[in-house]
């Protein structure tokens, strides 16, 4: 039996996101968050491998109990269980302290198989993945775009520029997948349904898991981030000329000449 | 098909207004009631102009604790406007009576009564059909996957395709169907309450008839919420279909930039903008399935929504309606079963509540709104008596010298005399 836990990230939407122009922070108060896109890609190759070969997928993530919106929402689309990491000793943590924390609860769950998402559309660090395979001591392949098993082994394919590359994996490992690879499927009614009424999310705390403090949260943290600078935004010029298409292209030239755009 | 191992006395189709209040009202009395949304959130597919009558949905609702009430109206304004000119009128009432919301967030605070009332409720479910079975309808169906139940209460909305699909109820008709067009435009609460003179969670509703809507038949409206306004219009469908050239958000664009709007809306932010399909029918034109065997329909599926052309009561009958439906399941549960004889209740409870007499009532109003010279005519005579009236330098006529110099060119006697009539049995 495939044992799958796939990781998911609750955020903000950032098509309804404002950014603060003083302190280049995301306002997020009020913005309806969704689970990140490229993780839903990531739950649908996990449920793809399961609905081939058997086996179960566990979504997990580490968040405020919120989340579980997020949870509810994979499981809809099939996942078979899932466990929220959720506790105020782990706020504020960067990648490092996340990636500690989520390797801890998957050693805990049991595993031959890790996936995550390529990046998440609020930070777009893609450590995190990386991460766990690091602190588990497993195999990682990212840009991942199809993956089978044949005779034990995970059989990978990424993606690159110009090459595509196929790998050979022993389990336990991890693949991240590449983005806009999957479709994720819809939410089925039957799946939504014990979602609602089976509750098979769980909530661990470090009561549970007993994790060492100075490696968790703001103190197991050591990123620091220096500066944020806002890019401003160029601001276009707009002009129409009406009439003759021989005078038009006349005036473009010359008014792209004027403004150093073209040589003659 | 597949038949999903869960079974509920009742589902409801659409967390809306009409759909919640169903919901909760069965959860409440020990119904096994699920209210599936298709939407991301409750409401999130919703769309009203921007005001709530709070009695009936307190009512329904056992009260309003925790309700997202922004503002409670007590300025109510109404303005003709021609051209660059407009005459209001305006009422400062002191009566708590109404407020203004975001239906996003009321119907999320709905919603959470009918999970707290033990009701289940899903999000992200797309009902593709009802399932009938020897002409009774015996649950929904859900792409491959089909959920049975006693009764399914169709709350979905003006576009009611479950009921189309399961043939029974004709096309939706252009004629009963009008166009709501809205944006939510953010303000300084400070700023917002200094321009429309209102104190702590006061509130104002503006109405507006003549050149708003571009000449076509319609009302414009601004509602004052927390710390923006909802601006928009509601013009017949049939007109804006006419109107092919013109994108609906235009006309709500051009109401932004309206000459005597734009001050307001300056400094504004435009948060949001929706459209709306809005019934226009009245008694006796409603649709008439309310219900058959094993099916109730309520709020705007029902076509339960009524327009004044000075005021609109939508949500609130919406509400009301679902909460009848569900005390008719209730009347046919303990009749033995979900009959179309039993469940029949629900006409008679409509009948005898203020939705259908209001409806009744009010039978005329469309008729009546579709008078262009409501929207032309009178807001320019009424303007150009007001222009005589103040800006006469030196001699100002008196009032009917000045309504027959204004009236020439705009409108005969007779015509004002039958308009007036008509005006005063409608409305």
């Amino acid at each position: 039996m495939l044992r799958i836990v796939v990781g998911i990230k609750w955020v903000p939407n950032t098509t309804s996101v404002n950014i603060d122009p003083k302190t280049g922070t995301l306002i997020r108060e009020g913005i309806p968050s969704v689970v990140n896109p490229h993780d839903l890609e990531a739950v649908e190759m996990a449920l793809r491998l399961r609905d081939e070969y058997g086996g179960r997928v566990t979504a997990i993530t580490m968040s405020p109990p919120s989340a579980r919106a997020g949870l509810e929402h994979v499981l809809g689309m099939g996942v078979d269980d899932a466990v929220l990491v959720s506790d105020r000793a782990f706020a504020g943590a960067d990648t490092l302290a996340t990636s500690y924390v989520l390797a801890k609860v998957i050693e805990r769950l049991g595993y031959d198989l890790i996936v995550f998402g390529q990046e998440t559309i609020d930070s777009s660090t893609a450590h995190v993945g990386a991460q766990v395979a690091s602190w588990l001591d497993i195999p990682y392949v990212y840009y991942v775009t199809h993956a089978r098993l044949e005779g034990g082994r995970l059989i990978v394919r990424r993606s690159l520029e110009n090459v595509r590359e196929t790998y050979e994996l022993e389990l336990p490992a991890l693949i991240s997948v590449a983005m806009h690879t999957l479709h994720p499927r819809r939410v089925r009614l039957s799946h939504k349904l014990r979602a609602k009424l089976e509750s098979p999310i769980e909530t661990w705390t470090n009561r549970e898991l007993g994790l060492e403090p100075d490696c968790i949260g703001l103190k197991g943290s050591p990123t620091a981030l220096s500066k944020i600078e806002m890019i401003p935004k160029v601001p276009r010029k707009n002009e129409i000329f009406r009439g003759d298409p021989r005078e038009a292209a006349k005036w473009l030239v010359d008014k792209l000449i004027e403004e150093g755009l073209l040589e003659v | 098909m597949k038949e999903v191992g869960y079974k509920f006395d009742v589902i409801v189709v659409g967390a809306g207004p009409a759909g919640s209040a169903a919901a909760y009202t069965l959860a409440k009395k020990g119904f096994k009631v699920l209210l599936v949304e298709r939407g991301r959130v409750p409401g999130s597919k919703n769309v009203f102009g921007g005001r709530v009558y709070a009695d009936p949905v307190g009512e329904v609702f056992d009260g309003l604790d925790g309700a997202p009430i922004h503002r409670w109206v007590t300025r109510e304004r109404i303005s003709l406007v021609s051209g660059g000119e407009m005459s209001s009128f305006e009422f400062r009432g002191s009566k708590r009576t109404s407020f203004t919301t975001y239906l996003t967030e009321l119907a999320g605070w709905m919603a959470r009564k009918v999970e707290e009332a033990g009701g289940v409720v899903l999000t992200e479910i797309t009902v593709d059909g009802l399932v009938v079975e020897g002409g009774r309808v015996t649950g929904i169906r859900v792409g491959d996957e089909r959920l049975t139940s006693d009764v399914v209460i169709d709350a979905e909305g003006i576009n009611r395709l479950l009921l189309e699909r399961a043939g029974l109820v004709p096309k939706l008709s252009v004629r009963h169907t009008g166009l709501g067009v809205k944006e939510v435009i953010k303000l300084q609460r400070d700023r917002l309450e200094d321009l429309f003179g209102l104190e702590g969670d006061e509130g104002m509703a503006w109405l507006m008839l003549g050149d708003v809507t571009d000449g076509l038949p319609g009302g414009a409206f601004l509602y004052t919420n927390r710390d923006s306004v909802s601006l928009g219009l509601v013009i017949a469908l049939g007109d804006a279909v006419k109107e092919v050239g013109r994108h609906v958000s235009r006309y709500v664009e051009a109401l932004r930039l309206h000459p005597l709007l734009r001050r307001y809306l300056r400094d504004g932010r435009i948060m949001e903008y929706s459209a709306h399909l809005v019934p226009e029918y009245t008694w006796p034109d409603l649709p008439h399935l309310l219900y058959t065997d094993g099916l109730l329909v309520a709020g705007d599926a029902a076509g339960l929504l009524l327009n004044l052309g000075y005021n609109f009561r939508g949500v609130d009958f919406a509400a009301y309606s679902g909460y009848l439906a569900a005390r008719a399941v209730e009347r046919a549960h303990e009749m033995g079963g979900m009959t179309s004889e039993n469940l029949a209740i629900y006409r008679d409870l409509l009948e005898e509540s203020f939705v259908l007499r209001q409806l009744r009532k009010f039978r005329r109003a469309p008729r009546m709104r579709e008078n262009r010279r409501l929207y032309g005519a009178y807001p320019g005579l009424v303007n150009a008596i007001m222009d005589q009236l103040f800006n006469s330098p030196y001699e100002t006529p008196k009032v009917m010298e000045a309504l027959r110099r204004a009236r020439e060119g705009r409108i005969g006697w007779l015509e004002m005399v039958r308009d007036l009539l008509e005006m005063v049995r409608s409305v």
